[in-house]
C-alpha cells in the first residue's frame, strides 16, 4: 500500500503547478514589435462583479489597439506564493506591461518588479508603489454616498443595512459614505452592519442580508463579490444597491443602482504610454470625475427629484465642490473626526477604521 | 418571538445541504472508504442542476440531474480509489479540484441569470397555523426530503441486513469477503450514493438556497460536512445536530453583528466553528463508545485475497 508522503504532495503540488503555468502562457517566444500585455485575476473570470470589471478593461485595451498589443490572462491566481510564480514567469516572456488586480498580488509583484526595470507593473488596489510598480485604486466611496442618497430617499424605516467581506478600510470607508449620503437627506437615518469575514459565501452573504431585513433595514448594500446580496433582498421586498457590476437583473425590481467599477480608462491609458515609451509609475485615486466609479442606471420606480438629487451629488463631487467625508464628521462615540468646514485627508479616508454616528456594529 | 421563529427557520434551511452532503459521506465512510471529495461533488451538483433547469426542464429534473452529476462525478472516485487502489485522500482532493473546475466550466454564461427558485411548500391547514406552522411547515420540499433521508440512513445502517454488511465491510473487509459479501462492489454503491447526496445538497444551494450560479458557490460547505461527520462520531444523529448547531451559531452571530454586539466581528464569525467542534467532541468524548463507531478500515483500500 502506497501512501502519501509530505514529499509526495510537494512534487505533485509543484508538477501541477508547472503545468498550470506552462498552459497558462501561449506563444512563449514571439516577434516583439507588439505590445505584450499580461493580467491576473484574482478570481475565476466570471460574469458579474470584480474580475468581470477588469476584463472589461483588458477589452478596453484590444479595442483601442487591436492588433498592436497582445494580450495574456490568467485567471484564479488568489494566493500571493502562486502569484509570484505567475508575475515572473509573464515578466520573462516579454510582456512589457503587468497587470495585478488583487490586494494579495502586493507583496508578490514588489518583489517581482525590481527584477525586472525594463517592466511596467501595474497593481490595483495596492498601497505601495516602486520605480516600475505603479498602483490604482477606486474611490468607492464617492460610488456609495451617491447611492446613499438614493437609499435615504426610499427607505421607510430610517435603517438601511451594509453587508462587507472583511472590517478593512476599503470596505469600512464606503460604508461609512453609504449612510452619510443616506443622512444627507435625513441626519436620523442609522446603518446596520454585518462584515462575513470571508469575501466569497453565497450562503452566509444571504443570512447577513436576511438578519437585516429582520432587524428593519429596508435598503440593503452588499459589497461583496456575488450578485447574492441584491437577490435576497429582492426576495424580502427591500430595496438593494449593487456593487462592480450592474446587478438590476437579479433585484426583483428593487435595485436601486449599483456603483460600478470602470477600469477601462486606466488600463487603456496604461497601454498607451507604455507603447509610446512614455510610462511612468505613479499612484493614482481615483473615482467619479475619472470615469473609474460610476453610477449604474437608477431603478425606474424613482422619483424624478431623486435622481435629479443624485445626479447633482455626482456633479458637485466630480468638480470638486461636495466631498463625501466634509466636515462636521463625528464617530460612533459623537468625537468630531473633521471639523466644520474641512474634511477627512486622503490618508485619514484611506485608512479609515473608524464607523461615522449612525452605524450600528462593531470594528473589535 | 417572530425573531426566534424566523432564526430557527433559516437555520433548518441552512444546514439542510450540509446534512444531505453529510448524510451520504457518513455512508461512504462507514462501508471504509474515505472520500474528500464533496467539495467538488456538490459543485458538479449545483452546476448540473441550473445546467438542466436553464436548459428548460421543470424543476424536479433538474434535481435529479445534480443526483446524477453527483453520482457520477463519484463514480470517477470509486473507479480510482476502488478498482485501481490508489491513495483514497489524493483521489479525493483531486476530485474536490476537479469538480470546482469543470463545475466553473457547465456553469459559464450562467453567472447574469438569476433562477426561479423552489418555492416553500403550502399544506393547508398546517402552514397556517401561527407559529408552529412557520416553524415546521414552510418549508420547500428538499427540507423534508433531508428528513426522510435522514430516517432512512439511519434505518438502513441499524435496522437492515444489508446495513449491518455495509458496516461490517467497514470493520473489517477481509472478514466480510470471507463471508461472502462483495467488498467492492457495495463499495462502489456507497461511494455513488454518497456521491447523489452531495450532488443534492449542490442543487440545494443553486436551486434553493441561493438560486443563482457563482463558481465555488460552495464556499467550503463540502468540508464542513466532511468534518461532522467525523465530529459526530459517524452517528446520523448527532451529524443532524451538529448540522443545526452550526447553522444556527452562523445566523445567531450575524444577528449578533447586526445589533451591533461590542465582540470583534472575527470572534463571532469564528463562533460556529469553535461551537460545533466544542460541543460534538463533548458528546462524543467516551472513548469507548467512539472506538465502536468508527469504521476500522477507513481509507484502507481492499486487494480481495485468493
Amino acid at each position: 500500500m502506497k501512501r502519501a508522503t509530505r514529499r509526495d504532495i510537494l512534487k505533485y503540488g509543484a508538477a501541477t503547478g508547472l503545468a498550470t503555468g506552462l498552459t497558462g502562457l501561449p506563444g512563449l517566444s514571439r516577434a516583439q514589435e507588439k505590445l505584450k500585455v499580461g493580467t491576473v485575476f484574482v478570481s475565476p473570470l466570471s460574469e458579474i462583479g470584480w474580475t468581470k470589471q477588469h476584463s472589461l478593461g483588458v477589452e478596453a485595451i484590444k479595442n483601442e489597439m487591436g492588433d498592436a498589443v497582445e494580450i495574456t490572462t490568467i485567471d484564479n491566481i488568489y494566493l500571493p506564493q502562486d502569484a509570484e510564480r505567475v508575475f515572473r514567469e509573464l515578466a520573462s516572456t516579454g510582456h512589457q506591461l503587468i497587470f495585478g488586480t488583487s490586494f494579495s498580488h502586493g507583496t508578490p509583484m514588489q518583489k517581482v518588479a525590481p527584477r525586472f526595470p525594463e517592466v511596467a507593473f501595474e497593481h490595483c488596489s495596492g498601497i505601495k508603489h516602486l520605480n516600475n510598480l505603479g498602483t490604482f485604486e477606486a474611490k468607492y466611496y464617492e460610488g456609495t454616498y451617491v447611492a446613499g442618497i438614493t437609499a435615504g430617499h426610499v427607505t421607510k424605516t430610517g435603517k438601511i443595512g451594509f453587508v462587507g467581506g472583511f472590517p478593512i478600510p476599503d470596505i469600512v470607508g464606503p460604508g461609512n459614505a453609504l449612510l452619510l449620503g443616506a443622512q444627507s437627506v435625513n441626519p436620523d437615518i442609522t446603518c446596520n452592519v454585518i462584515f462575513l469575514n470571508s469575501w466569497f459565501d453565497p450562503g452566509k452573504e444571504k443570512e447577513a442580508v436576511k438578519t437585516l431585513v429582520a432587524q428593519g433595514c429596508d435598503v440593503i448594500c452588499s459589497m461583496t463579490d456575488t450578485p447574492t446580496g441584491v437577490q435576497v433582498a429582492g426576495e424580502n421586498d427591500a430595496w438593494s444597491i449593487g456593487y462592480a457590476s450592474d446587478m438590476s437583473q437579479f433585484g426583483n425590481g428593487k435595485h436601486l443602482t449599483a456603483f460600478t467599477l470602470n477600469w477601462a480608462p486606466v488600463y487603456v491609458d496604461a497601454a498607451k504610454r507604455v507603447a509610446a515609451g512614455t510610462w511612468e509609475t505613479s499612484e493614482r485615486w481615483l473615482g467619479l470625475k475619472d470615469d473609474v466609479v460610476k453610477l449604474s442606471p437608477y431603478n425606474p420606480d424613482l422619483p424624478a427629484e431623486v435622481v435629479a438629487a443624485a445626479d447633482q451629488a455626482q456633479a458637485d463631487i466630480s468638480a470638486g465642490t461636495l466631498h463625501p467625508y466634509a466636515g462636521e464628521l463625528k464617530d460612533q462615540s459623537g468625537a468630531v473626526r473633521a471639523e466644520a468646514g474641512s474634511r477627512l485627508s486622503d490618508g485619514d479616508i484611506r485608512g479609515m477604521n473608524w464607523f461615522v454616528q449612525g452605524m450600528i456594529g462593531n470594528l473589535g | 418571538m417572530d425573531l426566534f421563529v424566523s432564526m430557527f427557520a433559516a437555520t433548518i434551511i441552512a444546514a439542510t445541504p450540509l446534512i444531505f452532503a453529510a448524510l451520504g459521506e457518513l455512508v461512504v465512510e462507514k462501508s471504509g472508504v474515505l472520500n474528500l471529495g464533496i467539495e467538488g461533488m456538490m459543485l458538479i451538483g449545483a452546476a448540473f442542476g441550473i445546467w438542466v433547469h436553464f436548459a428548460g426542464f421543470p424543476m424536479i429534473l433538474a434535481v435529479g440531474a445534480a443526483v446524477v452529476g453527483g453520482a457520477l462525478a463519484s463514480l470517477m472516485f470509486g473507479v480510482l480509489a476502488l478498482t485501481f487502489m490508489t491513495n483514497q485522500y489524493a483521489a479525493g482532493l483531486a476530485l474536490a479540484i476537479f469538480g470546482a473546475g469543470v463545475s466553473a466550466f457547465i456553469g459559464r454564461g450562467f453567472g447574469t441569470t438569476p433562477v426561479e427558485a423552489i418555492q416553500p411548500l403550502h399544506i393547508p391547514g398546517l402552514s397556517d397555523i401561527p407559529i408552529l406552522g412557520e416553524m415546521f411547515f414552510q418549508f420547500d420540499p428538499l427540507v423534508y426530503l433531508s428528513f426522510v433521508l435522514f430516517a432512512a440512513v439511519s434505518w438502513f445502517l441499524y435496522r437492515t441486513k444489508a446495513g449491518l454488511a455495509l458496516r461490517a465491510i467497514g470493520e473489517s473487509p477481509d472478514s466480510a469477503h470471507a463471508i461472502g459479501y462483495q467488498v467492492i462492489r457495495i463499495r462502489y454503491l456507497a461511494v455513488m450514493f454518497g456521491g447523489a447526496m452531495a450532488g443534492l445538497g449542490g442543487a440545494y444551494l443553486s436551486l434553493v438556497y441561493t438560486p443563482l450560479w457563482v463558481e465555488n458557490m460552495t464556499a467550503g460547505r463540502g468540508w464542513i460536512a466532511l468534518a461532522l461527520v467525523v465530529f459526530a462520531a459517524w452517528r446520523p444523529r448527532r451529524v443532524i445536530f451538529g448540522a443545526w448547531l452550526f447553522g444556527g451559531m452562523t445566523i445567531l452571530q450575524l444577528q449578533g453583528q447586526a445589533i451591533g454586539l461590542t465582540v470583534p466581528t472575527e470572534v463571532l464569525s469564528a463562533l460556529p466553528y469553535v461551537a460545533t467542534i466544542v460541543v460534538l467532541v463533548l458528546i462524543s468524548r467516551n472513548r469507548e463508545a467512539m472506538a465502536l463507531d468508527f469504521p476500522t478500515s477507513l481509507a484502507q483500500p481492499f486487494r480481495p485475497k485468493g
